[in-house]
């Protein structure tokens, strides 16, 4: 690592200009909104201090969705890491018809949220779903099972389809990541230890623990805030059963046209996040932040 | 030399150009819409700009689950905005906020009365705030009882006409092997969610607010409340399957496992649509059950900003757009209505022969025309969307039985009472 | 790396991932060869009647199918809407396709000097990339669009373009830095023996040999990119420039779009997308797979 004397500014403004546009006003923006009281019915919009925060934190919708958020992303990230490592793992060697699969794989991140949110719609329907057809079909259920509309496999269901929206780019990030072990050490590696796990754990998860973690945390970054595949796919439902935190901000906002409570949620939701981030990279040290 | 007379050529076609800049003068309407059909918007855009020499129609669309929340981006950040389609749930808080503007701020008042008397009932109190006429109607539709004809002959049912009648029905179909006899579009995100609640209420005959509106539907006497915990054992005794979407519904119905659903009358064309579905022309409409048989009507209106008011220019053309698209003679009222099957506010189409020729092949004109007739609007103040996305989710709760139906109804009583003093007071 | 896999198993596991990720889309391209009337009778399949072309030739050329030829139908009931699909999916790729060269652009430098590099405002600047994405972006939406519309960018590509580069440009420099850092140290001493530049040190040595890396990040960002709703949504006020993943979440809630014609609809989105895609991975895999960054 080398050193310099000066901040290099013509290397790395052209990337930090950008996000600082996009993100220093309107989080300044929204943050000072958030402590006003800022409603498309009432004119003036005069401080309040946490007033904001303190309703959100009250609300009936609150603890639900805070619940749910935190479960979906409990489920959702971890099994993507998981899931991605093993297929990256395996599609790493080449056999027969490897190319087709890893080409395949891609697909689900292809669709835009919406049209992912149709396809699963139709894998989990009760009345024409292709899911209750199969297991109908081969005899191992009487009557359809509502995935979408009952409280125990709604969440369940919406996570499944999470997953598979986010595995293409695990295993894209994945396999960059397995290709830059050195191949005489993974070789040296196969002599020493016969027992794949063994190998896995001592030799090939170090080299690859940085890319975990940011998938780790890119995931559960995304599985909190993210609500459009669910609300395609559940609208919510039923009850309170996938209700989620990142769409309150929306709904705050946008239907009950208040822009301050909108924006409490929003900071809310960032504090977890944060929490949950710190949480990752505690658990999981790797060389991300090192100075070396 | 021949630079001298390119030069001069360009002097003298540029200044025809200014010339012509001058005198022409056209103003752009800008003219934000949600994109059902969006082919025949544009078409009836362009009769309109050969019509109006001088007026240029820009057409912004949004889908329609974006619509609302869009158009309060446009608010925010003042894009230009000049004629908008409105939606009688927003109507009251819209023009409380300034956003709009009455009609009699563009228009002659001796047109609008003219206009006013063509309007149907629940479409002229949908279109009317703080007593002013704010838009014309471009759709109206009420809410529609629909059930499956085939498959109530087929077990000897006959047309529910009261609520018990349909548990009745469903509870039959069930015992005859129908899993969820009725599908239901539940999805407390949308605001028809609460429409459809309303409709029921009011086949019940019940009134969800008094005259001085207040709250009366947390009595366990009241219509609404009934019909609640009607919606709650039914869930509870399995005969209700929950859909997130009408157009799922619509594919749900065309496999034949649900008998009965309560939808926008328009889905009934598409359920009937005899090129796609294959069940096309099983599906009728019957009065809304209760023992008033009334239902929810709604209307959806072309609408001037308050921006386009104030300028005089674009008011002028904002009227002349907003008389062609939704006053006499109608053509356009007619066309949507013939071509797309779109409900329509204006009385005089119902008299209309290519009207009802096109209408009979998916409904009974009859039973339609009746239903428009005795259809009520529904109760919008300037808080009353908020409130409705804060009951909304309540409705859902008690419905599949998360919380208790008093519970919810006195919570939603609270919630509209606080937000009726709320702006009382500002 | 590992041993040989039993052949079996290996089919197995292939099978298995192949009926995940690519079942759903299998179930698409079905549905939009099979109209409803089939489709939904249980006693009807693919093979009563034979893969139907006519939904996409109506999205194509707006010829009607057949069945709406018949005296009965209405030929209103098919929307408009779907045959903005080819339209849209081109929008699309020209901003994605922007945004991906934009981040790498601007992006590997960064990444670079993040990797290899330890100077003043380090920490602050890179801790400040890391935790830009944590704001929701819907909680910011009013304020970018009243900064966007200020700079009389509302409606237009571009300013679409600066929002999605914007958005996948903290993830570009994070994943290019780890890549960067891969690169064993032996390789910029010798190119510091030679008397390299900065610069010569990323643009002939680091550049060529993370290439499969900047390549799986230019895809993610294009796919940030191509997937984003929101800002599509609000950003784009005109049929003709909204990009594919706007028309596709009109098209799921229209009742004028039977199953059929919407999956007819999703299939085309997806088949050039994945064209391209598959293009650009195939070069990343084979520079991965050859060992592009072996020491």
């Amino acid at each position: 690592m080398w050193t310099l004397r000066r901040f290099p500014a013509l290397w790395l403004l052209p990337a930090l200009l950008p996000v600082a546009l996009m993100t220093i006003y309107p989080i300044a923006q929204a943050f000072w909104t958030s402590l006003h009281s800022v409603m498309l019915l009432f004119p003036g919009e005069p401080f309040v201090g946490l007033e904001n925060y303190l309703r959100v934190l009250g609300s009936n919708y609150f603890q639900d969705a805070l619940r749910n958020s935190l479960l979906f992303t409990l489920l959702a990230a971890p099994t993507v890491v998981v899931l991605g490592t093993l297929i990256a793992l395996f599609l790493h060697g080449r056999f027969l018809g490897s190319q087709v699969v890893r080409s395949l794989v891609l697909l689900p991140w292809v669709l835009p949220g919406a049209i992912s949110a149709v396809l699963w719609v139709w894998v989990f329907h009760p009345s024409f779903g292709v899911l209750n057809g199969l297991l109908q079909d081969l005899g191992l259920i009487e009557a359809s099972i509502p995935w979408l509309t009952s409280p125990r496999t709604a969440l369940p269901a919406v996570v499944v389809a999470h997953v598979w929206t986010q595995i293409p780019f695990a295993v894209v990030l994945l396999m960059a990541g397995l290709s830059t072990i050195n191949p005489e050490t993974l070789e040296a590696a196969a002599i020493d230890c016969r027992d794949p796990f063994k190998r896995f754990r001592y030799v090939v998860f170090p080299e690859i623990k940085s890319m975990i973690v940011v998938l780790l945390v890119y995931n559960a970054l995304t599985a909190f805030t993210s609500y459009d595949l669910v609300y395609a796919m559940t609208g919510g439902g039923p009850g309170t059963a996938t209700t989620l935190l990142s769409f309150q901000i929306w709904r705050e906002s946008f239907s009950m046209y208040d822009f301050g409570a909108g924006s409490a949620v929003a900071f809310i939701v960032v504090a977890v996040s944060a929490v949950l981030i710190v949480a990752i990279t505690r658990a999981l040290p790797s060389d991300l932040f090192a100075e070396s | 030399m021949q630079l001298r007379k390119l030069v001069a050529a360009m002097a003298l076609a540029s200044g025809t150009l200014l010339a012509q800049a001058v005198v022409a003068q056209e103003t752009t309407l800008e003219f934000v819409v949600w994109n059902y059909s969006l082919e025949t918007i544009q078409d009836n855009v362009r009769e309109f700009e050969a019509a109006n020499p001088g007026i240029k129609v820009n057409v912004t669309d949004y889908t329609w689950p974006d619509y609302q929340d869009s158009l309060v981006l446009r608010i925010r950040g003042n894009t230009q905005t000049d004629v908008v389609y409105g939606g009688q749930d927003w109507l009251p808080a819209w023009g409380a906020a300034g956003f709009i503007a009455p009609l009699e701020a563009v228009a002659p008042a001796e047109e609008i009365e003219a206009l006013k008397s063509d309007i149907a009932g629940f479409a002229l109190t949908d279109v009317t705030y703080d007593g002013k006429i704010y838009g014309l109607p471009y759709y109206a539709d009420t809410i529609s009882f629909i059930y499956n004809k085939k498959i109530l002959e087929d077990a000897g049912i006959a047309v529910p006409t009261t609520w018990e009648e349909v548990t009745a029905a469903a509870e039959k179909l069930k015992a005859g092997g129908m899993d969820k006899p009725i599908i239901y579009e539940y999805n407390q995100e949308l605001p028809n969610f609460y429409d459809a609640f309303v409709a029921q209420a009011y086949g019940r005959g019940a009134e969800l607010f008094d005259a001085e509106l207040n709250p009366q539907f947390a009595d366990p006497e009241n219509g609404a409340f009934k019909q609640l915990q009607w919606l709650a054992d039914a869930y509870s005794k399995g005969l209700v399957q929950s859909d997130n979407h009408e157009s799922t519904i619509i594919t749900a119905m065309n496999t034949g496992a649900h008998a009965f659903t309560i939808v926008y009358t328009y889905v009934l064309a598409a359920l009937n649509n005899t090129a796609e579905q294959p069940l096309a022309g099983q599906f009728a409409l019957a009065p809304m059950p209760g023992e008033a048989h009334s239902t929810l009507g709604f209307a959806k209106s072309y609408v001037v900003t308050a921006q386009a008011a104030a300028d005089p220019k674009r008011a002028e053309a904002a009227w002349k757009f907003v008389n062609f698209m939704a006053g006499r003679p109608y053509t356009v009222a007619k066309r949507w209505a013939v071509e797309k099957g779109l409900g329509f506010g204006q009385l005089p189409l119902f008299e209309d022969a290519d009207v009802k020729a096109a209408w009979g092949k998916w409904a009974d004109m009859a039973t339609l025309a009746d239903q428009a007739k005795s259809a009520k609007a529904g109760t919008y103040t300037e808080y009353s969307s908020v409130w409705s996305a804060y009951f909304r989710p309540l409705l859902a709760k008690a419905m599949v039985g998360e919380a208790s139906v008093d519970q919810v109804m006195k919570d939603g009583a609270e919630r509209w009472t606080m937000l009726k003093e709320q702006f009382a007071s500002r | 790396m590992r041993g040989r896999l039993h052949p079996i198993l290996t089919f197995a596991f292939a099978a298995l991932i192949l009926l995940f990720t690519a079942g759903p889309v299998a179930l698409s391209l079905y549905g939009s060869l099979v109209p409803d009337r089939v489709l939904l009778d249980p006693d009807r399949s693919l093979w009563t009647e034979g893969p139907n072309f006519e939904s996409y030739r109506y999205v194509f050329t707006g010829q009607l199918p057949d069945s709406y030829l018949q005296e009965s139908a209405n030929r209103a009931m098919i929307s408009d809407a779907a045959r903005q699909v080819p339209q849209s999916l081109a929008n699309s790729l020209v901003v994605a396709l922007s945004a991906m060269a934009l981040n790498i652009l601007l992006g590997a430098p960064a990444a670079f000097l993040y990797a290899r590099y330890a100077f003043p405002g380090k920490k602050v600047t890179f801790l400040f990339l890391i935790l830009s994405p944590l704001v929701p972006a819907v909680a910011l939406v009013t304020p970018i669009y009243m900064m966007l519309q200020a700079l009389g960018l509302v409606g237009t590509q571009l300013g679409i373009v600066l929002v999605h580069a914007a958005k996948a440009l903290p993830f570009t420099v994070l994943i290019l830095s780890v890549f960067f850092r891969k690169i064993p140290p032996e390789i910029f001493e010798a190119a510091l023996l030679d008397h390299c530049s900065r610069f010569q040190t990323f643009w002939r040595v680091a550049l060529p040999l993370a290439l499969p890396s900047v390549g799986a990040t230019g895809l993610f960002a294009f796919m940030i990119s191509y997937s984003e709703f929101m800002f599509a949504m609000v950003l784009s006020g005109d049929a003709q420039t909204r990009p594919v993943s706007v028309v596709m979440a009109a098209l799921a809630r229209n009742t004028d779009v039977s199953w059929n014609l919407l999956n007819t609809a999703i299939f085309i989105a997806i088949v050039p997308t994945l064209v391209l895609v598959v293009l650009v991975w195939r070069f990343v895999v084979e520079g991965l797979l050859s060992g592009a960054v072996k020491g």
